[in-house]
């Protein structure tokens, strides 16, 4: 008995996992580089892959106003087109210059905290850390379960927001609902889509407005990518946590006797 | 006797385990092993059944994202306008994302080959903890149904009477 007291609380200093009623957040393995190009492709991102939320969504809020205020997107926009007379005048040079430490800090903060999370984790996995899998509130229940990464793909791709309501990642399902709904909004792409599939092109292409509409490949692939690694990582959590609760309580500590009662009948 | 039976992690298998102790099977008479599996090749996209977290997705969300920025973007000047453009950006980077990964993941299991020894398939329903249950021959048939009734992959049992009338 003393034993196991011990125990816990050697795990509480490196746990992998933390359970609480809106969101299981916990630690996996992630190439750097790989957070390092979510920041860049969007400022934020690589922060909430590692579960980092409050820096990420600051970051998401951010980028979204700063962007929008410098008209990036737009001379982005008109830079790849090769119109770099329209990129230069677009862009309003009273915001530009707030976006470029900002965006570097994104992806070097996400790529550091990808290399001390790592870290992190590989401590968890050998303290064989304990976790909870389940916690039960006044509103809403959250566990760990085995759940289909292809399944949340494809909510995510139909509706970004989805995959992570079905991971149950309730921060990150409103987070990316709130976006995704501006982003549509503001691009007209659900008028530009009921064009297209008409076949009127060049009416779609007038009526989106590409300071949104270039944001949505970033926010949609995001939201996918998120969600798979979720619904994998929340699965290994699940059979860690099993196989940890089988190894510490189920062990038949008479196992030789039994086996030998068995196998004497021979003789 | 010795019963003995395969699961996969699930919480069927904890019902099957509590449900067994319920019916009187002592918890020092109920064995859990729990697996390690021997990896195959990486498989394309984890599964709910085995998930490795190394699949080939990275790249591909990563290169599908870009094709789809490039394709909204030239979609405003092109023919069919940034919708498609965008759709077809997306496909065609996500799909050599995915060769990328792919062909660096061969590349480095060719390199680790000696090292690695490879099976052909992992199967999905593969075992993840055989259960080993010790009971009296009475109550053999109760310990199986229970056992079957939680999905278990396979039951078995081993028992001393059968040695014995030989």
């Amino acid at each position: 008995m003393e034993q196991l007291k011990s125990e816990s609380l050697r795990n509480l200093r490196r746990p992998k996992g933390y359970i609480s009623v809106a969101n299981v957040n916990l630690l996996h393995l992630k190439n750097p580089w790989v957070t390092a190009w979510w920041s860049a492709a969007f400022p934020g991102y690589g922060h909430i892959i590692m579960g980092s939320y409050v820096k990420g969504f600051l970051l998401v809020i951010w980028e979204f106003a700063i962007n929008y205020e410098a008209h990036l997107n737009t001379a982005i926009y008109y830079s790849l087109l090769g119109r770099f007379q329209i990129a230069k005048d677009v862009i309003d040079i009273n915001w530009f210059l707030l976006y470029v430490s900002v965006y570097i800090y994104a992806i070097w903060g996400s790529f550091r905290l990808t290399v001390d999370l790592n870290k992190l984790s590989i401590l968890a996995d050998r303290e064989d850390s304990m976790i909870i899998p389940i916690k039960i509130g006044s509103m809403e229940i959250c566990f760990l379960d085995k759940r289909v990464p292809w399944v949340s793909v494809m909510l995510s791709l139909f509706s970004p927001g989805l995959g992570h309501l079905y991971t149950h990642r309730i921060p990150t399902t409103l987070f990316l609902m709130a976006n995704y709904i501006t982003v549509v909004y503001y691009s007209h792409v659900l008028r530009a889509i009921h064009y297209t599939a008409t076949g009127a092109f060049s009416q779609a292409a007038m009526i989106l407005d590409p300071q949104w509409f270039l944001i949505l490949p970033s926010l949609i692939g995001f939201s996918i990518y998120d969600a798979y690694v979720n619904t994998v990582e929340y699965n290994r959590l699940f059979e860690m946590e099993q196989a940890r609760f089988l190894s510490d309580h189920y062990q038949m500590p008479n196992i030789n006797s039994v086996l030998a009662d068995c196998l004497g009948g021979a003789k | 006797m010795i019963i003995a039976a395969t699961f996969e992690y699930s919480f069927n298998l904890e019902l099957a385990i509590s449900d067994l102790e319920k019916r009187g099977i002592p918890r020092e008479n109920i064995g859990a092993i729990t697996l390690d599996k021997q990896v195959a090749d990486r498989k394309v996209f984890d599964s709910i059944h085995r998930s490795d977290g190394i699949s080939l997705f990275d790249g591909a969300a990563a290169l599908g994202t870009v094709g789809a920025l490039l394709g909204a973007i030239y979609g405003f000047v092109l023919e069919w306008g940034p919708i498609i453009w965008m759709l077809i950006g997306f496909v065609f980077g996500a799909g050599l994302g995915f060769i990328l990964d792919y062909s660096i993941g061969k590349i480095r299991s060719l390199r680790n080959k000696k090292v690695s020894r490879k099976r052909d398939q992992v199967g999905d329903s593969a075992a993840d903890v055989v259960l080993l249950i010790n009971c009296e021959t009475e109550k053999n048939e109760l310990v199986e149904k229970i056992l079957w009734d939680n999905f278990a992959i396979g039951v078995g049992v081993m028992s001393e009477n059968r040695l014995v009338n030989k």
